[in-house]
């Protein structure tokens, strides 16, 4: 079954990648095509306009601040919710957004930050920011930074989740001992919990980054990409590589980008697991 | 389609203890890997089975795929109805974007299978994709003299016929809200530019013009309206056909000198039909749309429209339908497909409103409501010219609705954006996609 449903057609793929419509080998032009293409990287524009910086460059975006943020939060809530009463309602709260299926999210985001029906919109108003009150997604000023807030509300919950499951397996004996030698509550976070917390941090890192580098349904739905390229990731621009200008090599292309790119990510997670076994 | 799907699983029965698992499941892939190895045969696909395959007495249920949801698919409901007591079939509607069909429909078609029996698509769509499709030619020779709009044709066959069209002839406004306000429609476009001024100044309203978004296209309709005023309807032919560069001197002096001057006073895109709301509500006073609002507003005596000053063409868009090769049920099909352009089939679609006008000559207006007789009145002597994006489609019809969203919210970038979209079209007409 692996070999029919996922080696065949990766072979397929990569093979795609290197030929051209009437299938002659073409060695990397379609790569070239691909990574030459401001689609891909606007290195004009990075960092010093706003977006489009092209999708290779709005992944890394992505991942520079969606990581710290959905991992960073999902810490300080599983920590806060640890023995906070109803946590398990709390939890199951911010759960679910890691419930949602994230084409609805993209949906939800986009409303999220919509001028007249959004939620944020309506908070700015209300704290005296009305000049601020606009549609996020409709501005490439805005609108990756829209869809990367949003996406740690809907990500936070799996950070947190495992976060929970991981401070139950650090032994209380350590956090008592820590106490006795006159450590701080912070400092017992800072040399007992996160360290504690590592096997669990790597987990987190690897899933959270090979959704980053796979990002596609999110952004379809809030903005499919736009305005004018400012949203648009790798797994979009596959599609509409793919499906939109009928290119199957230059989608093999970005495929194969994107599959190196998560290959990598992947090693990384199992060195760094055996190096923490 | 289940019952079916349970009848061929009932033979296997009911799994008997721990080896009996193994060996349905085993039945159960090699069944799924000859139907997927052999493509289906010839009359199987669709619904999932061969036409006939039920009980003698059941009646032949076909599937109808569009794109038409609340208001619109209400209108054409009752027109399947009767399409159901006159060819003593059953019809299930199911609604897809053209833009899903596009993706979903070409593997199925290369799998031997048909989401549906009769489906309606973008013209140039079904024309790329004709070796799917039945040849329709018999049924549209007989009756093509009657149409205003030609089909789709493909060496001399005909793949998909015209059902309905709609007009993009301008800014809807509320009448009672002009006469409230003292409004009058422009007749010059410095009278435009003067009512624009004039609706800025009223309080309560946010921006003279609501603009709709949605995946961009309501943008596109009022750019298209745009160029046909100020660039003549050649233009748009031009720009279709590739003849003209969107770059070009006099393309985008429409966008600078016409187009930008209005974005000021022009809301950033709104989800399309929220936008309906807001206008309504007054919190915008005029709307570039096609004509199907006034199926999708509380009283459509209230609408007016105005084209742009001096606008000698504008929009028409064609709804086509064809009928796929691998329908369970292709001869009933194309009688249905017969019905849906018929003169009493086009007729029954104008009575339901929502701006549906129909494309056949002998469909007398005063079948349609009030409003949608106004728009035709209005738009007598305009050259009804093809939707742009949709004519060109592929990737450069989304790429455009895209840039069009930027250019909303920055015009500045307005060279960056004719530049994207030339290269663009080059690049597709050099590719043939």
């Amino acid at each position: 079954m692996i070999a029919v449903g996922i080696v065949w057609p990766a072979v397929q793929t990569i093979g795609l990648a290197f030929v051209d419509a009437h299938g002659r080998f073409v060695g990397l032009q379609n790569f070239v095509s691909v990574l030459q293409n401001p689609e891909t990287v606007d290195l004009g524009r990075f960092p010093f306009h706003s977006p489009p910086w092209g999708s290779l460059l709005h992944n890394a975006v992505w991942i520079v601040l969606h990581l710290p943020l959905s991992v960073i939060l999902g810490l300080l809530l599983a920590v806060l919710l640890q023995r906070a009463h109803g946590a398990a309602f709390l939890k199951g709260v911010v759960f679910l957004g890691m419930v949602i299926p994230m084409i609805v999210g993209g949906v939800l985001v986009r409303f999220l930050f919509d001028e007249h029906a959004g939620v944020v919109n309506g908070v700015l108003r209300a704290v005296g920011l009305a000049a601020w009150a606009r549609t996020w997604t409709d501005y490439p000023q805005t609108a990756l930074f829209a869809l990367i807030l949003g996406s740690v509300w809907l990500w936070t919950g799996f950070a947190m989740l495992l976060y929970s499951a991981g401070l139950t397996a650090i032994p209380r004996d350590y956090y008592e001992a820590a106490a006795v030698d006159g450590a701080s509550p912070w400092q017992q976070f800072l040399h007992v919990t996160v360290p504690g917390l590592r096997p669990m941090t790597t987990v987190i890192v690897a899933m959270t980054v090979l959704w980053e580098l796979k990002l596609f349904d999110l952004v379809y739905t809030a903005t499919l990409g736009g305005p004018g390229g400012s949203t648009l990731v790798l797994a979009l621009q596959m599609y509409f590589y793919g499906f939109r200008a009928l290119d199957p090599n230059r989608a093999a292309a970005v495929a194969t980008l994107l599959s190196l790119l998560t290959l990598a990510v992947g090693v990384g997670f199992v060195r760094s697991s055996r190096e923490g076994a | 389609m289940h019952q079916r799907t349970m009848h061929r699983r009932s033979p296997l029965g009911r799994p008997r203890g721990g080896r009996a698992l193994p060996v349905v499941a085993s039945l159960l892939a090699a069944a799924l890997l000859l139907g997927a190895c052999g493509g289906g045969s010839a009359g199987t696909g669709a619904n999932g089975g061969k036409a006939g395959g039920g009980a003698a007495s059941a009646p032949v249920e076909l599937t109808v795929i569009a794109g038409w949801a609340g208001a619109e698919q209400s209108q054409f409901m009752p027109v399947l109805k009767e399409a159901e007591k006159k060819l003593g079939i059953k019809i299930t509607y199911r609604i897809y974007r053209a833009e899903d069909l596009a993706n979903v429909l070409p593997p199925q078609f290369q799998a031997q299978q048909a989401p549906g029996d009769v489906i309606f698509m973008w013209d140039w769509w079904v024309k790329q994709n004709h070796q799917y499709a039945e040849d329709l030619t018999d049924i549209w020779q007989p009756q093509a003299s009657q149409f205003t709009v030609p089909a789709a044709e493909v060496d001399g066959r005909v793949y998909a016929l015209p059902y309905d069209m709609n007009v993009k002839p301008g800014f809807w406004y509320r009448k009672s809200f002009f006469e409230k306000n003292g409004l009058q429609p422009p007749k010059t476009w410095d009278e435009f530019l003067a009512l624009l001024e004039k609706i800025s100044k009223i309080p309560g309203v946010r921006k003279p013009i609501v603009s709709g978004d949605g995946t961009g296209w309501p943008l596109t309709d009022e750019t298209e309206h745009f160029l046909i005023t100020f660039g003549g309807p050649e233009l748009q032919k031009d720009l279709i056909a590739g003849r003209v560069k969107w770059t070009a001197p006099r393309v985008r002096d429409i966008f600078q000198s016409r187009l930008i001057p209005v974005l000021q006073y022009s809301s950033a895109p709104i989800e399309w039909t929220q936008a309906i709301d807001l206008w309504w509500n007054g919190q915008y006073a005029l709307y570039f749309m096609g004509n199907w609002i006034t199926g999708m507003v509380k009283d459509p005596n209230d609408l007016g429209f105005f084209p742009l000053p001096g606008a000698k063409g504008i929009v028409g868009a064609t709804d086509y339908l064809f009928v796929p090769k691998y329908g369970a049920h292709v001869a009933e099909a194309k009688k249905l497909a017969a019905f849906l352009i018929s003169r009493e089939g086009q007729a029954l679609r104008v009575r339901q409103g929502g701006g549906k006008l129909s494309p056949r000559r002998d469909v007398p207006l005063d079948q349609a409501p009030a409003v949608d007789r106004m728009v035709a009145e209005q738009i007598k002597g305009m050259e009804i010219l093809p939707d742009l994006d949709d004519s060109i489609g592929g990737d450069w019809q989304r790429l455009f609705w895209d840039q069009l969203k930027l250019l909303w919210v920055q015009p500045s970038s307005l060279d960056r954006v004719l530049r994207t979209l030339e290269q663009a079209r080059e690049q597709q007409s050099t590719s043939g996609k």
